[in-house]
């Protein structure tokens, strides 16, 4: 097992090293003429530095002019010392723009994954028992309507619906307009109501998924011989389902969450930009917008990482949850 | 389970004679094809069928339907509304106009000479070598006549012997008038017949020059078609100096003077008919061709001195008009309602337009059919593209195996972790900054999204092809002899197709969704080019989003079916091709 994961995490390594030198060649890729726009329009801001110097920083921040692999290497040293430059956009170090954004994405990806777990797992329960009843055809089209609903579609059906007719919640922000003058549970509960409509709709867009996993793993469950044991046993209906085969479907249902534990830090760019709750998502969107070149590099690199963190998550979960895996 | 079970075991099908079938009556075995099976399975499934009609609906919509539009795809509606515009500019005229006598002229150096006398005082002055007279008719009413050297002569003792210049008939009494002049010391003299010559002698030297009418400087605005006539301007300008209604003649033809309680003057001829108006307001039509309706300028000066932000008029039609009058420092502006030549924006849905116009002015049904079009177009370019890597590389990978497939397996990977998303923000913002052209636009965003995507088909390639090549049908081929190539392409890729088509169905609705959501944020499609996205992208404004539900709310419905038909067609087909996994 030991030896399992340190062979994951080894070739993951490796892969993570591939990645941050294909991101660093597509970031050299960007036409030149785009730096220099980028560049020309950083020496126009007031009390900025001139336009040449910036077109030095710039080279010597990311190795443009010169060699592409000394220059990643360069790149490379400072990163793995964890140090990505100054956002040009925040004007501050990345890492620390990063600290003060990544919380708001945090807890919107947790209460999302609670919701889905509460409303996916159970659904796709009942859906599996009643195969090919009306429930099940009902669960089948909401889990795949939320599967087909564009994000910014439905979060603008929700701002229509809330926001305009109702009036019940604000449009965008994170915080309402007297959020100063509130006390800490007014606060509170402040962005808890502006974090309503984004949870909302990255549940409704994400449930769908684990409702048909757990559908599609609890009907092969269900169709096993030892269901058929427990039954022909005897055992009432309630025990057979939830202690024989909900068991047993929680393995790769487990799987899949453990596979989107990372993603949780990940932040969701569309939803967060669209209700413009500050996130990683939200902040890394207009630094993508606005050039910002150092935060691109690392949202880049961080969204790398947690997709490797997620494979081997789901990796090691599932040999530790299955042992036949760990032979190969 | 049972729908698909009667096509699984034709057994079943017995028929209901009396007659009892024997066991190898062949009425008793229906066979099928396998493509039939996985056809009648996929028909039997509601949910599929349903997004069939779905799919095929979107079809007919956007490609017949954009064909059939009466409209193109970028066609701006335009019509005729009434607007409150900027329709004339009035301001109190400060400076001197002028109006030349026939075939005189009078340049701008002159005319700032002559200010130049007006404010000293004098009543000649000379410009560019001529001699001009200046003679006040009036307060801001001037006469300049221009004096041209008609005879010279040298003498001495005021006896002087004067030589006519060439072309100029003297009259009768010219001589005597002027020797007459000179004895008096006088500066000028005139004839019999009221011709005017001036005088200008030096001990030596006498020079007689005639004075001729050159031009009028007023600060009065003439209009109708006597404005520019010398004789007309002249005559009507004394008229007007007694301020009382007179009649005048000029040209040999009588007129008729009246002031206004304002003091707007009014020419009238023989016949009564107005001819034409005088005032202090200089008065700018903001329209070329704007002809003022009569009594235009004394409505107008009427509320500048009553002070008055509105007036009515009666135009053309006889019907009145509300001219609105607003004071701007010097300059009064006159606004009204023109019926303006616009472009429909926002219209709400009728006949002509059912579901409206966008911000554009463009059709929006005409819109969602062309924008179909790119939608569903893209979606199966990038569905290809993806399946064209993908088959060969995880064909590749899962037939030959070993050092191969784990360094496919590992590009896969490499590609699986870069986030495509942002990737696909940046590029787009890329191509904001370098103003790539929309159609080009298009074909970038299919290679990006083309190339991001073939990993989870190569994938599912390669490990069908895995189990596949384990079993005894490949071992056959491999005992026969046949090629690599024709083992792959004609053995193994057939049996992986099934699984190909369910994926890639189910991919084209990600990938439509995706292009969606870029053209959305304005990063995909653009602008003169439609797509489903891009529609949608008008709710940026909350006051589309409120006000003009037309127009982006199909759209997202448009998304949403065609997505949702997709996925229902992917999941049928999976179950039609394999009824044990059916779940």
């Amino acid at each position: 097992m030991k030896r399992y994961i340190l062979k994951r995490m080894l070739l993951s390594i490796i892969i993570l090293f591939f990645v941050a030198m294909l991101i660093f060649g597509i970031m050299r890729v960007i036409p030149t003429s785009f730096v220099e726009k980028k560049a020309m329009e950083r020496a126009q801001m007031p009390g900025s530095r001139s336009y040449t110097e910036w077109i030095r920083i710039l080279n010597e921040q990311f190795g443009m002019s010169g060699n592409v692999i000394t220059g990643f290497f360069n790149w490379l040293g400072k990163v793995i010392q964890g140090d990505f430059g100054d956002s040009w956009k925040f004007t501050i170090p990345v890492t620390r723009k990063f600290a003060q954004v990544i919380w708001d994405s945090f807890w919107l990806g947790f209460i999302t994954m609670i919701l889905r777990v509460i409303i996916g797992i159970p659904l796709g329960i009942l859906s599996a028992r009643k195969q090919y009843s009306k429930t099940d055809y009902a669960v089948t089209v909401f889990a795949l309507i939320g599967i087909s609903l564009p994000t910014f579609f439905f979060a603008t059906l929700l701002k229509l619906l809330f926001s305009v007719q109702l009036g019940w919640l604000d449009l965008f922000g994170k915080v309402g307009r007297d959020y100063l003058t509130l006390g800490t549970w007014g606060q509170a509960l402040d962005v808890a109501k502006h974090y309503i409509m984004p949870v909302l709709t990255l549940t409704i867009v994400s449930v769908g998924d684990l409702m048909r996993y757990t559908r599609t793993n609890m009907l092969e469950v269900l169709n096993s011989d030892f269901i058929r044991t427990a039954r022909a046993k005897g055992l009432p209906e309630r025990t057979v389902i939830y202690r024989h085969a909900f068991r047993n479907t929680l393995i790769p249902v487990v799987t899949l969450l453990g596979y989107t534990l990372p993603s949780l830090f990940g932040g969701a760019m569309i939803t967060e930009t669209l209700f413009q709750i500050p996130g990683i998502g939200y902040t890394s969107y207009q630094a993508m917008l606005e050039g910002d070149i150092p935060f691109t590099m690392f949202y880049l690199m961080f969204m790398a990482v947690l997709t490797l963190l997620g494979t081997l998550l789901a990796d090691i979960l599932y040999a530790v949850v299955d042992p036949r895996v760990r032979i190969e | 389970m049972e729908e698909m079970d009667h096509a699984g075991r034709p057994g079943e099908n017995i028929p209901t004679d009396t007659q009892p079938l024997a066991l190898d009556d062949e009425r008793r075995v229906k066979v099928l094809s396998p493509g039939m099976l996985v056809f009648k399975r996929f028909v039997r499934n509601r949910l599929a069928l349903t997004g069939a009609i779905i799919i095929l609906f979107m079809f007919v919509f956007s490609f017949l339907g954009g064909w059939l539009s009466p409209y193109h795809e970028s066609e701006v509606f335009k019509d005729y509304a009434p607007m409150n515009k900027l329709y004339a500019a009035v301001t109190e005229n400060e400076e001197f106009r002028y109006v030349l006598a026939e075939g005189a002229t009078f340049d701008s150096t002159a005319k700032s000479k002559m200010i130049l006398a007006i404010t000293r005082g004098e009543i000649t002055f000379e410009s560019g070598g001529n001699v001009y007279g200046l003679e006040q008719e009036g307060e801001n009413f001037y006469r300049v006549t221009s004096a041209s050297v008609v005879a010279s002569g040298k003498g001495i003792k005021n006896q002087f012997k004067l030589q006519p210049i060439e072309g100029f008939a003297p009259p009768a009494d010219f001589t005597q008038r002027f020797e007459e002049a000179v004895r008096a010391g006088q500066k000028s003299f005139v004839t019999a017949d009221g011709q005017a010559f001036l005088l200008r002698t030096s001990k030596v030297e006498a020079k007689v020059l005639m004075q001729a009418d050159l031009a009028l400087a007023s600060k009065l605005i003439f209009s109708g078609e006597y404005s520019d006539d010398f004789a007309f301007r002249l005559a009507a300008e004394r008229a007007m100096q007694a301020g009382t209604d007179a009649v005048f003649t000029a040209d040999g033809q009588s007129f008729g003077l009246t002031f206004s309680e304002r003091g707007v003057a009014t020419f009238t001829d023989a016949q009564g008919a107005t001819v034409g108006q005088a005032s202090h307001f200089v008065m700018k039509a903001s329209q070329v061709g704007t002809v003022f309706p009569d009594g235009f300028a004394e409505a107008v000066q009427d509320a500048i001195a009553r002070g008055d932000t509105r007036f009515t008029l009666a135009d053309e039609t006889g019907a009145d008009r509300l001219y609105l009058l607003e004071r701007n420092a010097k300059e009064y502006i006159v606004r009204t309602e023109l019926d303006t030549y616009q472009i429909k924006i926002y219209s709400t849905p009728t006949v002509d337009h059912p579901l409206g116009t966008d911000g554009n002015g463009m059709d929006v049904v005409t819109r969602l059919m062309y924008g179909g079009r790119v939608s569903l177009l893209i979606g199966f370019v990038v569905v290809f593209l993806e399946t064209l890597i993908g088959v060969v590389l995880g064909g590749i990978a899962g037939y030959f195996g070993k050092w191969l497939d784990n360094l496919l397996m590992r590009i896969v990977d490499i590609i699986n972790c870069l986030p495509s998303l942002p990737l696909y923000v940046i590029l787009g913002a890329i191509m904001d900054a370098e103003k790539v052209e929309p159609s080009l636009r298009i074909f970038v965003l299919m290679g990006a999204m083309g190339l991001l995507g073939w990993p989870t088909i190569a994938r599912v390639v390669r490990g069908q092809i895995l189990s596949l090549r384990e079993q005894e049908f490949m071992t056959a081929t491999e005992a026969t002899g046949l090629s690599v190539k024709r083992r792959i392409f004609r053995h193994l890729v057939p049996n992986v197709i099934p699984q190909l088509i369910v994926i890639a169905t189910m991919t084209l609705g990600g990938v439509i969704l995706t292009e969606a959501t870029l053209s959305f944020l304005g990063l995909g499609v653009k602008y003169p080019l439609a797509s489903w996205g891009t529609i949608i992208n008008a709710v940026s404004s909350i006051y589309v989003m409120t006000n003009y539900w037309f127009v982006w709310i199909p759209a997202g419905f448009l998304i949403l079916l065609t997505v949702l038909g997709f996925n229902f067609i992917g999941d049928g087909l999976r179950d039609a091709f394999d009824p044990k996994m059916k779940r």
